[in-house]
């Protein structure tokens, strides 16, 4: 039986969140991000900044070149959690199978239901616009694939100033030849260098993926080719997937101006460990792999990965490999423009305890104290030292 | 120094005392093996001044002698002559041992016997008999539980406690503890506590695999050495300084749970389940579930991977006390498992956080404690 999915994406989010708080941006050329003196890139931006040029995750300082009178907003990323929640929980009203991907996207089946799918789109457009004053996007499909780019589609043709607020059905069967038109890139799974290649082989459209010999791809592509043939006819068997389990942690930040010192970066690196342990905790889980990025100023971006002989959740277990990794890649003197630390392999973070050894009881006990000192006076009230 | 002797009982004698030569030694002639002729036969020798064997292969004497000669060169030689008489002339001016088998020979440059260390010889007193089958089922079921790492020296040794009429070996990674007793043909005079490296007793165990009488061996706590002898081979060992840690206070004196299993079929399922613990820190968990009105209970094993998926195994056991879920490191459980000859063992366990106990089902002189994998804090 053919499955009916809708994808709703929340039109310029940020943006819309920001006009409701402030009625005086609507129709203004604005972008919420950083701010271009400290390397800041658009989050988001209005669909007045959009007509010049203005697009998602560019540096600011380029935003404000294409469009000089650009109002700078500085994020509030406690109010677009909030606003989310809303959203996501009238999906939830409607059915259980919600997938959220992002925090202003989500995936729903609505196999189930009675009404005809658009007419579902058509009232949850209607509810969200009228209770929260947010306009949004539909695509409607028979599976997940279709029904994202359905909506990237609708949003594109939309007309007029204002946000697309589009609803496009893709009917069940007609799903090749709805794709069959649309550049090769619009495809899950086809990022730049892979369109590249696809041109080498005369490839340019979705269509011209699907009559594309299997064989063929498959050879370029190894198995991704098999999937890049199945998706150009429309064909997506992906469950909604309700729960997703955390496969890694990491956290990662951009200097404000590149950093060649290696007392300031081993500082940053025991910080970024100890966000990275707080978060593992929070989630109860240790991980088994501790990894390592830095960029260069010419924006090469290396990783190094270590695996640890058994699951960490420690920020002493998690600093030790970062700066193990460090010392391997890092060469003295060498600036550097972004720094992240990561673990994955997670799983629960089982320790061999030892016969004689008591002293992970009293390692517990310590960041025992330490959090319980953080939950009541902020993160920041206790560190852990480094040793000078 | 003039011999011959057959090409086999040369190798083998090669091949025993091998294991002792020095890897990576700075003094040269540790990395030789001792050719001497001794009380009618060819006595061969090798030391890294922690381990000394020394073995004794039947050899007809023309003129006696000693040189040292490479271990590696002459061992690989040796092994690959035809199973042939193998006549052995040394040029005492040029220290060069010329080799005669067959269709072959070969010269190979050796150094002055002199400079090769002494390697101490069995004294008489307080002489300790060992049944030689015993010895080396203890010495697996010990050394197994010794630290291969050297960050803490006395736990690379297994601690060797002569007491009455009873020999206990204990060895301890600091993870797992495993404890051997066994009775003696004679009490001893004094009681005598030393630590001897581990790595010493599994040569021990290798050299006298063919050996059907009983081992000697002298302890000298001057020396800090101890002595082991066999009909033809003799191995000497430094041991270890230090005190070993109090292991008694470790052995959990009681237990919530008794869990009795098939020994073949719970190492069977830790191996099913090692396959996917491998890559996850190889934790393997084992629920304990005791049976209705005294009925049979069954025991769950099972292991998951991030990547790769995951596994569960079950089985009945006898299970006396609560229900109890506790993580183990694979490679322990396995470890011990293929060392316990009886048909059954048992469990011992409390809580998930607390040492579990392991012994033969139908004996009483061994037990391995192996603490379990538990959330740290």
């Amino acid at each position: 039986m053919s499955r009916t999915i809708l994808h709703l994406d929340l039109d310029a989010f940020f943006c819309a969140v920001e006009e409701l708080r402030d009625p005086a941006l609507r129709g203004k050329a604005f972008a919420v991000g950083g701010q271009p003196e400290t390397r800041g890139v658009v989050a988001s931006c209005s669909y007045a900044a959009r007509r010049h040029g203005v697009r998602s995750a560019m540096p600011m300082s380029r935003a404000l070149r294409l469009c000089p009178g650009l109002l700078v907003v500085r994020p509030r990323h406690g109010a677009y959690h909030e606003a989310s929640q809303q959203v996501m929980e009238r999906l939830h009203a409607l059915t259980e199978l919600v997938e959220q991907i992002s925090i202003d996207e989500a995936f729903l089946d609505v196999t189930a239901l009675p009404e005809p799918g658009e007419a579902i789109a058509r009232r949850l457009q209607a509810r969200i616009r009228a209770e929260l004053e947010l306009p949004c996007s539909l695509g409607v499909a028979s599976n997940k694939l279709v029904a994202k780019i359905a909506t990237d589609v609708g949003k594109a043709s939309a007309r007029g100033d204002g946000p697309p607020s589009a609803i496009l059905v893709v009917p069940p069967g007609s799903e090749a030849a709805f794709l069959a038109p649309l550049p090769a890139r619009a495809l899950w799974g086809v990022g730049p260098s892979t369109a590249e290649r696809l041109a080498a082989l005369g490839i340019a459209t979705i269509g011209d993926i699907a009559a594309a010999p299997e064989a063929e791809l498959v050879r370029a592509f190894g198995k991704n080719g098999y999937a890049l043939h199945r998706h150009a006819q429309g064909l997506d068997d992906s469950p909604i997937v309700t729960f997703h389990e955390a496969k890694s942690m990491s956290r990662e930040v951009t200097y404000a101006r590149d950093v060649s010192d290696e007392r300031a970066l081993r500082r940053t690196l025991d910080e970024l460990a100890d966000d990275v342990a707080q978060q593992l905790h929070a989630a109860g889980k240790g991980g088994l792999t501790v990894k390592l990025k830095l960029r260069w100023p010419d924006f090469t971006t290396l990783t190094r990965q270590e695996s640890l002989p058994e699951p960490a959740c420690d920020a002493a277990a998690i600093r030790a490999a970062a700066h193990r990794l460090f010392d391997k890649t890092w060469e003295r003197g060498k600036a550097v423009r972004l720094i992240g630390v990561g673990v994955s392999g997670l799983m629960d973070p089982l320790h061999q305890l030892g016969l004689w050894d008591r002293d992970w009881q009293r390692e517990g006990r310590i960041l025992e104290a330490v959090r319980e000192l953080q939950k009541r006076y902020g993160a920041d009230v206790v560190r852990r030292g480094a040793p000078e | 120094m003039k011999i011959s002797c057959l090409q086999e009982n040369l190798a083998k004698g090669l091949s025993t005392v091998g294991r002792a030569v020095a890897t990576r030694s700075t003094l040269p002639v540790l990395s030789n093996i001792l050719l001497a002729t001794d009380k009618g036969q060819l006595k061969l020798s090798a030391t890294n001044l922690e381990i000394g064997i020394s073995c004794w292969v039947g050899a007809k004497i023309e003129e006696e002698g000693a040189v040292t000669v490479p271990a590696r060169l002459l061992s690989d030689f040796v092994n690959q002559l035809p199973a042939d008489r193998i006549d052995m002339a040394l040029n005492a001016r040029t220290k060069t041992l010329n080799l005669r088998c067959a269709r072959y020979e070969a010269n190979i440059k050796g150094i002055d016997a002199a400079e090769f260390p002494l390697i101490p010889t069995l004294g008489e007193d307080g002489q300790v008999s060992l049944g030689p089958e015993s010895l080396r089922e203890m010495i697996e079921q010990v050394t197994l539980a010794a630290a291969t790492d050297e960050s803490r020296p006395v736990l690379t040794g297994v601690l060797a406690k002569l007491e009455g009429d009873q020999l206990t070996l204990a060895a301890s990674d600091g993870f797992r503890l495993s404890v051997r007793k066994a009775q003696l043909p004679q009490a001893v005079a004094q009681p005598q506590e030393v630590i001897i490296p581990a790595r010493a007793l599994q040569e021990l165990g290798r050299v006298s695999a063919e050996e059907s009488e009983a081992v000697q061996m002298v302890i000298s706590t001057q020396r800090s050495q101890v002595f082991f002898h066999m009909t033809s081979v003799d191995l000497v060992s430094q041991l270890v300084e230090g005190a070993f840690p109090p292991y008694q206070r470790i052995i959990p004196a009681s237990h919530a749970t008794r869990t009795v299993l098939d020994t073949a079929s719970f190492r069977d399922a830790i191996r099913l389940a090692f396959l996917f613990a491998r890559d996850s820190a190889n934790i393997v968990r084992v629920r304990v579930t005791p049976g209705e009105a005294g009925g049979n209970g069954h025991v769950t094993i099972s292991a998951t991977s991030a990547e790769m998926g995951d596994n569960v195994g079950e089985m009945d056991a006898q299970v006396e006390g609560t229900e109890v879920e506790i993580a183990f490191n694979a490679r322990y459980l396995l470890d011990v498992l293929s060392v316990i000859k009886s048909a059954q063992v048992a469990l011992e366990t409390s809580t998930a956080s607390s040492p579990g106990v392991i012994r033969p089902v139908g004996g009483s002189d061994f037990l391995h404690v192996i603490m379990p994998m538990h959330i740290a804090r």
